[in-house]
């Protein structure tokens, strides 16, 4: 199976060197929310928080985006960020989404028609969500009103709607982070 | 209230979508918290604010998001730019450096990130930003690609 291969969890390594703890502002550790004698933070977290006012507004978003209850359901915001990985080429965010994605779904036939390039094979509501999440994409967008009442004609209401575009729109923004700060490998 | 994602998208209250998006605070004002975040920091960390306003224009443009090019225009030119300032946002790519090592690095980011490597964070070091100014910047185009998508998202929703 080419997923079991393929989506091992990756490592994510910083191009700069991140902030030592040692050397940290009181808002740096602030936003890390951690005290001085704290060991292990994230080399991820640690690059970012080299500016800690815009690390802590992005995470809030970016937790609410992908964790709160209700309105769309987990699954489909991890296949949004997924198709926005893809495009935007972050190897580590797209990984880790489809990961989660097969997690919650205890199913992996999704991630795997995608990296074996092979959308046609989703049903027709992952078909809907795949396709939008990548034609918004791109840059500029290609998505169109089609794209929409594809998702209305699989059920989907405003709010899941809204929802789903948040989801693609924020790994618009983390794979701008994660893809252009650093690299993903094998190695811890 | 009428935010900035609302102007964006051109959604006024008695709209299906703007009532839909309140279903969301959390998202309604996290964005609004994240723009302020990247266009006027407490601490801009040596990027100005009308470098930030130059280059949101700029990559508004790149989307092709003519609501917020013209949006940030009017922005930028509240804050009497610098002409350097003005032919950055205006996509010129014949600029002093840094500008001009800064004015590539969000067309490609913006355009395609996916080609982003290693040697285009060192040409940022070479023309002299440090690590803060890096992510600062990095942040700020990353926001200006999700607020276009968003915008772009809920604008479709009213057409479809």
């Amino acid at each position: 199976m080419i997923s079991t291969v393929k989506l091992k969890p990756l490592h994510w390594h910083p191009h700069i060197a991140p902030v030592e703890l040692s050397e940290a502002t009181p808002e740096q550790l602030d936003a890390m929310k951690v005290t001085p004698s704290a060991k292990k933070v994230s080399e991820y977290v640690r690059t970012l928080v080299h500016d800690p006012e815009s690390y802590i507004a992005r995470t809030v978003l970016f937790n609410a985006i992908m964790y709160l209850e209700g309105g769309l359901d987990r699954p489909a915001r991890e296949l949004g960020a997924l198709g926005a990985s893809l495009v935007n080429g972050c190897t580590f965010c797209a990984v880790t989404h489809a990961r989660r994605h097969a997690e919650l779904t205890k199913n992996d036939a999704v991630v795997t028609a995608l990296y074996l390039n092979k959308p046609e094979e989703l049903g027709a509501r992952d078909a809907a969500i795949y396709a939008f999440a990548r034609r918004l994409s791109v840059t500029p967008s290609q998505a169109t009103p089609d794209d929409i009442a594809a998702l209305r004609a699989v059920g989907m209401d405003n709010a899941e709607i809204i929802d789903l575009i948040h989801a693609i729109s924020i790994f618009g923004w983390a794979n701008r982070l994660m893809h252009v700060l650093g690299h993903a490998d094998s190695e811890n | 209230m009428i935010d900035a994602m609302d102007r964006a998208a051109g959604l006024s209250p008695d709209d299906p979508v703007y009532k839909a998006r309140r279903f969301r605070p959390e998202f309604v004002e996290g964005a609004e918290i994240c723009r302020l975040s990247v266009l006027t920091p407490k601490d801009g960390l040596g990027l100005s604010a009308p470098l930030r306003l130059a280059l949101a224009r700029r990559m508004a443009k790149l989307n092709a998001d003519e609501v917020l090019v013209s949006d940030y225009e009017t922005q930028l030119a509240a804050l009497s730019p610098s002409d350097e300032l003005v032919s950055l946002s205006q996509g010129a790519t014949k600029l002093a450096e840094p500008l001009a090592t800064i004015a590539r690095h969000a067309d490609l980011i913006t355009l395609s990130p996916i080609k982003a490597a290693a040697g285009d964070i060192t040409r940022l070091q070479e023309v002299g930003l440090d690590n803060p100014q890096i992510v600062a910047l990095s942040e700020l185009i990353a926001f200006v690609n999700f607020q276009t998508r968003v915008a772009t998202g809920l604008r479709l929703m009213g057409l479809a």
